[in-house]
């Protein structure tokens, strides 16, 4: 069954909506800033994408929103954004919606304030607020709290792939027909200490340029964001996006996977090290494209290559991939502003374990 | 849409009740629990709560807990169906599991370290890292089909099992291996604590003085096939997936809604989906926790929906295993079909009168074949499974 892609929204590093992701991917910039932290008590700073919240409020009451932590509020800014962009927000109460969330790490602020909240001043003053708010699905119950959605709904963390996993679900629920639309949306959170780990395992460099198709080097710097697709069933849909054609996960991936050598293939490769030859290897002879480093690095980048492989259909052409590094990928590197060759974009990701998330979608 | 039954050719679970599914089930009927203060952390809280944990388990060190537990009912529910690792490198087997804390990047002793101006020894978050629990399945076997870890808080592990259904149904996968898993820690323990619904006794679900649940751990997984695999190796079924449905109350983060609209739509859901009379539901495993709300709420719908069925919880003998509850609920739910019989509610002795009705009492024998297990969870998520009688 071919689903619809209805709507998308967007927030992250470059900004908050399709318009802006647009203008990002126009430029090839994005609005990178600085994270503070603390190592050992000394100032510790790193780059990073960092997203800003503060549209919610124009369809959520402030008032609302007081008890609500930064990871869900990346999620309903999401979902609403998707929403508006489809068309639906008018139309009230969303009883067949299911609501499918993926995130690679979870509430991991309001995580650890919970912790520092029976830390500081022993077990008994735990704080039951950020215990209730710290559980995985919080951002997908307050979404169906927020628009009414009595539909299922599912949280997926499975890290690196957490987007695919995930859309599986959804595709699953349209096809059996368990709901009209599923609201998908993949959500992560640059907390302090996610940041600081992130120094740990990978050092720090301020002035870090992304390359990511450049193997052997480390180049990622993290983001944080939201990325949201309306998905209905192909027959249901009105104007849209593209199509979800397939989905697929798994392990131990070979090359050759393309179905045609014109489809393009929007490559996962964020500047991690561990992941830059295997993403070359599997690129080989493709025609490719990349966009981390408009958004950065995090476990749900994926969802973000789908939001814009969606629009790069929907306006039947390629977008430049955003880095000034080298690229020694055995690949092509797209040129920005062409038509497309081909009906059909993929999305590949991968992780840890060797495992791969394959998405594809088409002009339909 | 009208769903084919799925098989259930394997079941392995490891609880407080039993370290296998034989001895958690002898555990149930011989009316046998031991909630005691936890062993494996301390807690500076002045009451001291009680807790189900496993014992004498022993975790490889480069996993979190969590994922050892799913891992060790992984092993159990395979060789309980006869999938050995030459057969299985053959099949495509996806791995799907429900958890609340097997992914969640918290952990005490880095935090204290962090607030406390040294270094953080990295271990711990690389430990969790490596312990997705669906991922640690999957790369044990070497399985490369669908994999995910869902984490819809105390409704994961019945999610899990309706989802790999889907998978086997849908053709994603030949096999799946389909449960729950967590740990019990000091996190979880010390949240639940500050919610206010833990009870300093042994819980006691549906009774008029319950006060709320009792923290357990568990693994519990299911073995799901595919009908050419199962027919192709002649194997018979132990149960059969007929129906799943879920449905979200939006309403609250933490309380279910009061007139418990989300679980009628997911019992209706999941008549509808397997063609099931609730007339034919021989009992329910209820999610029954022990809480005020949740049990009031669920007796609530059960005597709207399943007038006269009897009920009951199988958490006053293991505890709230939150990711873990629904797949070792399903477990006990599918065995108790093949033996004919359900548990004692353990725990309970005083009708509560502001209840829908009460569960049963003592080990009830009983004649149907079908049977419903559900879970309601924070987030507003309920989930329901029917269960079918298998052919062993």
């Amino acid at each position: 069954m071919q689903i619809a892609i209805q709507g998308v929204g967007v927030v992250g590093g470059f900004g908050t909506g399709v318009a802006e992701m647009r203008k990002a991917l126009l430029s090839g910039s994005s609005n990178r800033s600085i994270i503070q932290l603390s190592n050992c008590g000394d100032p510790l700073e790193i780059p990073a994408f960092r997203t800003d919240t503060s549209r919610l409020t124009e369809f959520v009451p402030l008032k609302a929103l007081r008890r609500i932590d930064n990871f869900s509020k990346l999620g309903l800014l999401g979902a609403y954004l998707a929403l508006e962009d489809a068309g639906v927000l008018a139309e009230g109460k969303q009883e067949r919606l299911g609501v499918v969330i993926a995130s690679g790490y979870g509430a991991s602020g309001i995580t650890f304030s919970f912790l520092d909240s029976f830390i500081n001043d022993g077990d008994i003053c735990a704080s039951p607020t950020y215990f209730a708010n710290s559980v995985h699905n919080s951002a997908a119950a307050y979404i169906s709290i927020m628009l009414g959605a009595t539909g299922p709904s599912s949280t997926v963390s499975q890290f690196h792939q957490s987007v695919p996993s995930a859309l599986q679900t959804a595709r699953l629920w349209l096809s059996e027909g368990r709901v009209d639309r599923v609201l998908f949306g993949a959500v992560e959170e640059l907390s302090e200490l996610i940041g600081y780990a992130w120094c740990r395992q990978r050092g720090t460099t301020d002035s870090r340029e992304i390359s990511p198709l450049l193997t052997g080097t480390e180049s990622a710097v993290p983001g944080e964001g939201a990325a949201f697709l309306l998905l209905s069933r192909k027959e249901e849909s009105q104007k849209g996006y593209c199509f979800l054609d397939q989905v697929i996960t798994g392990r131990h991936l070979k090359p050759g996977f393309i179905a045609s050598p014109q489809d393009l293939l929007v490559l996962g490769a964020d500047g991690r090290r561990e992941k830059g030859a295997d993403y070359a290897v599997l690129a080989e002879n493709a025609t490719v494209a990349c966009f981390t480093s408009l958004y950065g690095s995090m476990p749900i980048s994926p969802a973000f290559d789908l939001a814009i492989a969606a629009l790069m259909l929907k306006e039947g052409k390629t977008f430049a991939s955003p880095f000034s590094g080298i690229c020694d990928f055995p690949a092509t590197v797209a040129a920005g502003g062409k038509a497309l060759e081909s009906q059909r974009v993929s999305c590949l990701s991968l992780s840890d374990d060797d495992g791969f998330g394959l998405v594809t979608l088409s002009k339909g | 849409m009208t769903y084919s039954p799925v098989a259930i050719t394997g079941m392995g679970c490891i609880c407080a009740a039993g370290n296998n599914l034989g001895d958690s089930m002898a555990s149930l009927f011989s009316g046998t629990r031991a909630p005691v203060p936890p062993v494996s952390f301390t807690s500076n809280h002045p009451i001291n709560y009680p807790v189900f944990e496993v014992h004498n388990f022993t975790v490889p060190a480069d996993l979190l807990r969590t994922s050892a537990l799913g891992l060790h009912a992984a092993r159990e529910a395979l060789d309980d169906a006869g999938l050995d690792r030459e057969l299985l490198s053959t099949l495509r087997v996806g791995v799907c599991v429900g958890t609340t804390v097997g992914c969640a990047i918290s952990n005490e002793m880095f935090c204290r370290e962090y607030r406390s101006v040294s270094v953080p020894g990295m271990g711990p978050l690389e430990r969790i890292l490596r312990s997705n629990p669906a991922a640690v399945i999957a790369r044990e076997f070497d399985f490369s089909g669908p994999c995910q870890t869902i984490v819809n808080a105390c409704s994961s592990g019945t999610d899990a099992v309706g989802l790999a259904a889907s998978w086997i149904r849908s053709g994603a996968c030949d096999v799946a291996l389909a449960g729950g898993a967590d740990e019990l820690g000091r996190i979880t323990y010390i949240g639940f604590i500050s919610l206010l619904i833990t009870d300093e006794s042994p819980c006691k679900p549906f009774d008029v003085n319950r006060k709320g649940l009792n923290l357990g751990e568990a693994g519990a997984m299911l073995v799901l096939e595919s009908e050419r695999v199962r027919t192709m190796r002649k194997k018979k079924a132990r149960s059969f997936v007929l129906g799943y449905g879920s449905a979200c109350d939006a309403y609250h983060l933490t309380a279910p809604k009061p007139d418990g609209a989300g679980l009628k739509n997911a019992l209706a859901e999941a008549f509808a989906c397997s063609n099931t009379d609730p007339a034919a539901i021989a009992f329910v495993n209820a999610h029954g926790t022990g809480t005020p709300d949740n049990d009031r709420v669920e007796t609530m719908v059960l005597a709207e929906v399943l007038p006269g069925v009897p009920f009951l919880s199988t958490k006053g003998y293991t505890g709230h295993t939150l990711g873990a509850a629904g797949a070792i609920e399903a477990i006990f739910t599918a065995a108790c079909l093949e033996l004919g019989k359900i548990p004692a509610n353990i725990g309970f002795s005083t009708p509560d009168p502001e209840l829908g009705g009460n569960p049963v009492t003592e080990n009830t024998p009983f004649s149907g074949t079908i049977a419903l297990s559900e879970s309601l969870a924070f987030g507003g998520n309920n989930s329901v499974i029917i269960l079918g009688k298998g052919e062993v």
